[in-house]
């Protein structure tokens, strides 16, 4: 009996096998694979993480001087960083991803309810994320993001203040601010996103077989097709992120000084869209303030984006035109903002 | 015919409302606590009581008058003693002029009342003396101003210039002002600090004004070009202007026996090692004046490596154009210099550069702070003219700087055993990607061989 006989036997390997041969999953395209990866990428922001917040100091002082040192003292440290830095990016990026894709597939609708609400919040928890991390490094940059996305929401009707005192851990931006994007970034986003995680995969399993055009697609093994299959996208995802955190640079730029108040550059990519939107108005928009009319107006696409699988029950085609044109559009905005 | 000014009038009125108003005791008051009606009626050779009427009080008639005076030459020193250090003593016209600032008539001037209308240049010392050189006067405004000025500038050249009638010789008008005095702390008096040598220059580069005295203008442009006025215009608030060698009040020529003990008041360390060099006893034998026989006076020049050695900027074949053993001494002590000097450049690069790769070095600073302590070091021990000692101190620099390439060397190589490992990894996931989509391919081709 060779080793690999023995412990197939061991764990039941056959039955397992046997098992996973007789599941079958529709044969989709790349687009099908981008919520695994989406997951995929949290994991790696997790395991990098970890690594990171073993040298990192949350402290006002040495925050900045820390990073430094991550990435030029620590063995390995400037890749650990690069590849967080890189992999949040993109995890952001493919949260957007696949919230435009379910939308232009119509997933949404019933029975996936549930999936589509936890996947907001995935979505709002993941940009809470990035946001707070991007605080971490207490850059001059950063701290210029801090102040500019806190003063944002202040404008977020009723609970403004709230938010604004929430993000600064304070009335301005301190030292609290940072002890706030740190345990918010390290423990409470965290926390709260493998729980969602957990609830968006039952909901989308649990409610599986009514899920839209399950029919009449061909379908695959779940294995070894279909393990492959996805294997190959994840590991797809694991050379560009290792390509782009070894052969692109990400600066970590001059350390924070309060007293000087630095001209205010670019937001991080996906606040773009609103920048520009923010910078193209005019200060006054019917009698309101400019910022505080788009913040209410984007609150109001927010909720209707929450509210969209009890507006559009059946899922119309409109909805999925909506989504491409929307993503074009956010896409070119972002794009304007830059050039 | 012009109409009386009614400004005058009033000023006229209000001046004789308010003496008929104050009862003559309070007329006479001096600051309360102060001293005894006594001693300050029997001065009478000085500031008559010392009685001093603010010209902000209704009493004092001199700037009220003067101040609405056609005649500039009259209305001016009014209009500038609005900003005298003396107006916000409450220390009036009179305390210079005399006279009687209660009168609001002609009869203020009139010689019993013993005004001075102009203090002569010889008089001015005596006159700024008759309270500057008092110390329990002066406390009354403040206990730490400095007293006894007058005497101190009787003292210096300056001073028996003046007392002498000297014309082009300053009195103390000539630096602090006159009616518009300033405490030398502020910026705007022209003994500030920051003014000083401005002020000095005025007269000492001035070659008409030196033509009688034969002495040189060219302390200020080379004082300005040397490390001191270097160091001085660049804000650094330790560095020397023209008093903080030759003094201000009692200030005289240095000459070779004193000029060392200016230096020493900031190189008490160089001065100290250079008592321990033979040049110590030779320069005093021939009345030579230490230290600024190699680095010159008011251009002393930043000093370097450069300065010791046979070469053309070298300052000692100044004096050993032949001599066989101190050129060689000189020669070995430059060799030693210029060595350290270029290994140390190198340790310093070699972190400019680390740290530009985005290198932290730990432990580098440090010795890059060891080398940069141990050379000001050497460049104190260079005075002993030892060469022995400075191979000491070479030696600890050397060893700093060995230290320094060495953690930086490490540094560097371990960051490219690193960024050689993740080329590695990324090749490995690569490989790993290719394998995985020629299996996906190869399940495909078979599903479809063997499916419908």
């Amino acid at each position: 009996m060779s080793t690999g006989d023995w412990l197939a036997d061991r764990l039941g390997w056959t039955r397992v096998e046997a098992y996973l041969a007789k599941r079958s999953v529709p044969r989709h395209g790349f687009m099908f694979y981008v919520g695994g990866i989406t997951l995929f990428l949290f994991l790696v922001q997790v395991a990098s993480g970890v690594l990171l917040t073993l040298y990192y100091q949350p402290d006002a002082a040495q925050a900045h001087g820390s990073v430094e040192r991550i990435v030029g003292e620590i063995s390995y440290g400037d890749l650990v960083r690069a590849v967080h830095v890189w992999a949040g990016d993109l995890f952001v990026a493919s949260l957007m991803l696949h919230m435009f894709i379910v939308m232009a597939r119509r997933s949404f609708r019933a029975p996936q309810e549930l999936t589509w609400l936890s996947g907001i919040a995935l979505l709002a928890l993941g940009v809470g994320e990035a946001f707070t991390g991007a605080v971490l490094p207490w850059s001059e940059r950063a701290c210029m993001d801090a102040r500019v996305g806190s003063e944002l929401a202040l404008y977020v009707p009723l609970v403004g203040a709230w938010l604004r005192r929430l993000m600064r851990g304070g009335e301005d931006v301190t030292s609290n601010t940072l002890a706030h994007a740190f345990g918010f970034h390290v423990a409470a986003l965290p926390a709260a996103l493998t729980f969602v995680v957990a609830v968006h995969l039952f909901a989308r399993s649990r409610n599986r077989a009514g899920s839209a055009g399950a029919t009449d697609v061909p379908t695959i093994p779940l294995y070894p097709d279909f393990f492959v299959r996805l294997a190959v996208a994840l590991t797809g995802v694991m050379v560009l992120v290792l390509t782009l955190a070894i052969f692109v640079e990400r600066p970590i730029g001059p350390p924070a000084d309060p007293r000087l108040s630095s001209a205010l550059g670019l937001p991080p990519w996906y606040f773009l869209p609103m920048h520009a939107i923010v910078r193209a108005v005019p200060g006054e928009l019917l009698g309101i303030d400019g910022p505080r009319f788009l913040v209410s107006a984007a609150c109001v696409i927010g909720l209707a984006v929450v509210a969209l699988p009890f507006i559009d029950r059946r899922g119309s085609r409109l909805t999925a035109w909506l989504a491409w044109i929307a993503l074009l559009a956010l896409i070119l905005v972002s794009v304007r903002a830059i050039t | 015919m012009r109409s009386p000014n009614p400004l005058h009038l009033l000023t006229v009125l209000a001046g004789l409302l308010a003496l008929s108003a104050i009862p003559p005791a309070a007329m006479a008051a001096v600051p309360r606590g102060t001293a005894a009606p006594a001693a300050a009626g029997s001065a009478s050779s000085g500031l008559g009581s010392r009685t001093l009427p603010s010209p902000i009080d209704a009493t004092n008639t001199c700037a009220s008058c003067h101040g609405m005076l056609t005649d500039d030459r009259l209305r001016t020193p009014s209009r500038e003693f609005l900003h005298s250090a003396h107006r916000d003593e409450r220390i009036g016209c009179v305390g210079c002029h005399k006279g009687d600032p209660r009168d609001p008539t002609v009869s203020a001037h009139a010689p019993s009342t013993g005004f001075v209308p102009h203090p002569t240049h010889t008089e001015i010392p005596q006159l700024c003396g008759g309270c500057h050189n008092d110390a329990a006067f002066v406390r009354r405004f403040d206990s730490r101003l400095p007293v006894g000025q007058a005497t101190l500038f009787n003292l210096s050249l300056h001073g028996k210039l003046t007392a002498a009638g000297d014309g082009p010789a300053p009195d103390c008008s000539t630096c602090h002002g006159k009616h518009d005095i300033q405490s030398p702390s502020s910026p705007l008096s022209p003994v500030n600090r920051a003014n000083v040598a401005t002020l000095c220059s005025g007269c000492h580069a001035d070659k008409q004004r030196m033509s009688k005295y034969d002495i040189r203008i060219d302390q200020f442009d080379k004082w300005q070009k040397s490390v001191h006025g270097e160091a001085f215009l660049a804000g650094n608030a330790g560095a020397p202007t023209c008093t903080g060698c030759h003094g201000a009040h009692a200030s005289n020529p240095p000459d070779a026996s004193s000029v060392a003990r200016a230096c020493r008041r900031c190189h008490e360390d160089e001065m100290q090692l250079f008592e321990q060099s033979p040049h110590s006893q030779g320069f005093r034998k021939r009345g030579l004046g230490q230290c600024v026989v190699c680095h010159g006076s008011h251009d002393v020049p930043r000093a370097s490596a450069l300065m010791v050695g046979v070469g053309p900027d070298a300052v000692c074949t100044k004096c050993h154009s032949h001599d066989e053993k101190p050129r060689q001494v000189a020669s070995d002590i430059s060799v030693l210099l210029r060595g350290a000097s270029e290994r140390a450049a190198e340790a310093r690069s070699a972190v400019a550069r680390a740290t530009a790769a985005g290198l932290r070095v730990a432990g580098a600073a440090y010795a890059l702070d060891q080398v940069a302590t141990t050379e000001m070091r050497v460049r104190d021990v260079v005075h002993t003219l030892d060469p022995a000692r400075v191979q000491a101190l070479v030696a600890d620099i050397d060893r700093s700087v060995a230290e320094t390439l060495t953690l930086v060397s490490n540094a560097e190589h371990a960051r490219r055993a690193e960024r050689r490992g993740y080329y590695v990894a990324l090749a490995l996931a690569a490989l790993l990607l290719v394998t995985l989509t020629l299996k996906a391919l190869q399940l495909d081709r078979r599903r479809r061989q063997a499916g419908p």
